[in-house]
């Protein structure tokens, strides 16, 4: 028996787990499987557009909050105080560091950092792992970005030239995928578990030497090392008296493993239990007429009968669409998997989406989700509290597209981090 | 061939978002080139494989050790091992079955034939010049950890000889022992039987057959469903009359609970009621604690203990339950692997073009063992093979967490791997 089962195991349930066992809460974590974290860049997005001004990068989030609030009264970061807000991003940058993977933001506090993507676009982002941060596109030294022939998914060409177009000088260059696996095949991950060996470290460090001009700092794909990532980092910059950076790559996502995987293991030695493979599919609640009513236990699949797993309070944070929190159907009708709580997205097809794929404007879907009054707690769409022990987080929260926001892991750790100091409170 | 469980198994693969975590997390394709990755020849490779397809495109697909990490970590449900073997078993059926894999899917027959004469069949198969012969003539590792049969008895002779003593009562339980525990290790059923009926729970051994899943990962389906089909009509019997069929190899109770039924197709209502009513031992145990009935009049135990759940164990989603149960042990230090498979994922790691991949695999759990310091005396796991492969890796002694907890109500030698008043 837990004092909290955290149902996801993305960044707003381990934040959330995080808060809940420093306030000495016995936490268990079941997830589906592993997720959000491996497909993100690893960074944490903020706020990078606001739907006000949906093609202008913002440039100070914090700052621009209160405005987006002011036009979104419902919006997550409502839930918290601009100062709770920056304040939970300040335990998630100490955590980094305790983890082994320190965090940064740009060097003028406040602002957004402006990071190269795997395309070659500018992408605002407000904290990076310190391996992104010197690819901020603030600094003015001229960039090599370094890619390997027979990698796939990295194009350093293709990088260099869109970003040489934004006004920002780059040229590329490839080393050959030999120099740092005798694989035939690698995926990333596997490419960056390589690059933990130390000889193989040598190697990528004296073959980038003969590359770099003098001046030049060296973007790199997001491989340089799993474990010894740090150490890896610092021999480069050394080696090539260079700045050295990693651009992200499409999943899996190094930077964001790197992160999983620590905080996974700091977690585990704090004695949360985390358990991957456990998909809850029911809930059993009572709800007497009029008054809230309580998650008895949850029900997840098995080889064979369904599980129930008991806590005194529930924490949902399976994410939304893509997070497998919510499905739907052809019709168009969305629902959340498991407890069935109100959604507040269009339920049919037609509405969903805006006509254009990139439309400003977002789309109507991304949009919807679960709603929270003030503590976290599910409502109805009158605002009546449902269930007196569930609480919600993460990107299942309604009134903000995550997408066209790009304020994913923004909302994941102000809401984990916040949702669980309400219900240890 | 399989045209009903495509539609269950198969569509699953639409589900794949090609996110790579499986690939990621995959055990073997992080040790070796010969294979490529679940996602590659799971989902990927599975669109090739329907509906008469003329060629199978990849033979890599043999190189899955059947582990299920990649389903575990599959962040939407994809049923990757499941497709991979299917797809094992479906060149198997175009292209024949080597005498090694029908050999090794036999665990039932070769353990029968060998406790005729465990002594002799022992020194046959476990000298030297035997295991070269074997890895030559038929491709079986030579280092590989093959088990010796029991010198003492099948488990079946134990339960005879010992009926007159065992514990009558109105609480009665199935015992599913499997191949391993009949043949190899009876000790493992002793220890299962003391612990059943310290709980006053009577212990029912009614015949019962291998559970098939040597078969289903060597990829002989046909075998296979013969095996479950037996199994079924041998226990259902006692599944209607609501008794539990309780096991203490977790691949046997995850094949009859889901592997067997899912893998050939037993979409009928008695495999149905064989799956609900079987249950891996500390699955079991954990239940009765939940609801009040464990004794838990335990010996202090003073020791470390490394416990590794197979991942077999994990494929089953209930958590860890033995480390619920051995925690309540006092004086017991366990220590928890997060290793993602032993290696030997059965009969995977005896063969001769797979051991060292195995041994590989296995480095993750031996150097966590071998991180727990001198005081570590012996590991724990709750499967056969991975206990040999755990021995085989760390020259310690492995014991079935059964038999741990035997120990802890004081009526079991975890040394001797024997009752106390036997």
């Amino acid at each position: 028996m837990s004092d909290l089962l955290i149902i996801g195991a993305g960044l707003s349930g381990l934040m959330a787990a995080y808060t809940a066992v420093k306030a000495g809460l016995r936490v268990n974590v079941v997830s589906k499987g592993l997720g959000s974290m491996h497909w993100s860049a690893g960074t944490v997005d903020l706020l990078g557009y606001s739907p006000a001004q949906p093609q202008t990068a913002v440039k100070r989030p914090l700052e621009q909050i209160p405005a987006l609030i002011e036009a979104n009264p419902h919006h997550p970061y409502a839930l918290l105080s601009n100062e709770h807000l920056a304040q939970t991003l300040a335990t998630f940058v100490a955590l980094s560091k305790d983890l082994g993977v320190p965090y940064g933001g740009a060097a003028n506090p406040g602002d957004n950092l402006l990071l190269p993507s795997p395309a070659g676009a500018a992408r605002p982002t407000y904290l990076a792992p310190k391996g992104q941060l010197a690819g901020d596109l603030s600094r003015s030294e001229p960039m090599l970005i370094v890619g390997f022939t027979g990698m796939r998914d990295f194009y350093p060409e293709l990088i260099a030239e869109n970003l040489t177009k934004l006004g920002y000088p780059a040229r590329a260059a490839f080393l050959p995928l030999k120099l740092i696996t005798q694989r035939h095949d690698s995926n990333t991950v596997q490419l960056a578990q390589g690059l933990d060996n130390k000889e193989q470290r040598a190697l990528l460090g004296a073959a980038l030497r003969k590359l770099v001009r003098p001046g030049e700092r060296i973007g790199l794909p997001a491989i340089l090392g799993m474990d010894a990532h740090m150490t890896l980092l610092a021999e480069l910059e050394r080696e090539t008296n260079s700045l050295v950076f990693e651009i992200p790559t499409l999943p899996p996502s190094v930077p964001g493993v790197r992160l999983f995987k620590s905080l996974r293991r700091y977690l585990q030695e704090q004695g949360v239990r985390l358990t991957a493979g456990i998909e809850v599919i029911t809930a059993n609640l009572t709800a007497p007429n009029g008054v809230p009513g309580a998650v008895q236990w949850v029900e997840s699949a098995t080889s064979a009968r369904p599980l129930k797993l008991r806590a005194d309070k529930y924490l949902l944070a399976t994410g939304g669409i893509l997070g497998g929190g919510f499905n739907s159907d052809m019709h168009g009708r969305v629902w959340e998997t498991i407890f069935n709580l109100p959604l507040t997205m269009p339920q049919d097809r037609a509405n969903w989406f805006e006509p254009g794929f990139l439309a400003t404007q977002g789309h109507p879907v991304f949009n919807g989700g679960v709603t929270v009054n003030q503590h976290f707690q599910p409502v109805t769409e009158n605002g009546q509290l449902l269930y007196g022990n569930l609480w919600a987080a993460g990107n299942l929260l309604a009134q903000s597209d995550a997408i066209l926001e790009r304020s994913t892991e923004g909302t994941a750790i102000a809401t984990g981090v916040a949702a669980a100091q309400a219900l240890s409170s | 061939m399989f045209t009903k469980s495509w539609h269950s198994v198969g569509p699953s693969l639409d589900e794949c978002i090609k996110c790579n975590i499986c690939t990621s997390y995959c055990p073997v394709s992080a040790v070796t080139d010969l294979f490529p990755g679940p996602k590659y020849v799971g989902p990927q490779a599975q669109r090739f494989r329907e509906n008469g397809q003329p060629q199978t495109p990849d033979h890599s697909v043999d190189y899955c050790s059947g582990c299920r990490v990649c389903n575990e970590v599959c962040p939407t449900g994809v049923k990757i091992a499941e497709l991979n073997a299917r797809a094992r078993a479906q060149i198997m059926a175009e292209e024949g079955i080597p005498l090694r894999n029908r050999l090794l899917g036999r665990n039932e027959t070769l353990g029968k034939i060998g406790s005729i004469a465990p002594g002799l069949a022992n020194f046959g198969l476990h000298n030297s010049f035997s295991r070269v012969m074997a890895e030559k003539v038929m491709g079986i590792a030579r280092e590989a950890p093959l088990p010796h049969w029991s010198t003492e008895g099948t488990f079946g002779d134990w339960v005879k000889k010992t009926q007159a003593v065992r514990l009558k009562s109105a609480k009665k339980v199935v015992y599913y022992h499997g191949c391993a525990t009949m043949y190899y290790e009876p000790f493992i059923g002793k220890a299962a039987v003391a612990v059943f009926e310290h709980n006053g729970y009577e212990v029912l051994v009614p015949p019962q057959n291998c559970c098939g899943l040597p078969l289903l990962s060597n990829g002989e389906f046909d075998a296979a469903t013969d095996y479950h089909q037996n199994n079924v009509n041998k226990l259902l019997v006692y599944a209607q009359a609501g008794l539990d069929i309780v096991g203490t190899s977790t691949s046997c109770t995850l094949t009859l609970k889901e592997e067997a039924p899912e893998l050939l197709d037993f979409d009928t209502e008695q495999a149905k009621a064989i799956t609900m009513a079987t249950w891996d031992i500390f699955e079991w145990l954990r239940e009765r604690h939940d609801h009040g009935e464990l004794k838990t009049d335990f010996r202090e135990i003073n020791m470390v203990l490394p416990y590794h759940a197979p991942c077999q164990y994990r494929a089953h989603r209930v958590g860890k339950p033995a480390m619920d149960i051995l925690t309540l042990i006092p004086g017991i230090d366990l220590r928890e692997s997060q290793a993602r498979c032993c290696g030997i994922a059965g009969t995977y790691g005896y063969k001769k073009e797979k051991y060292q991949i195995a041994m590989d695999v296995g480095a993750e759990l031996f150097n966590f063992v071998a991180d727990q310091g001198e005081a570590v005396e012996m590991t724990a796991c709750d499967s056969e093979t991975c206990r040999w492969q755990l021995e085989h890796g760390t020259d310690l002694p492995s014991r079935h967490p059964i038999e741990i907890l035997a120990a802890a109500y004081g009526l079991y030698d975890l040394d001797k791997r024997d009752l106390i008043n036997s």
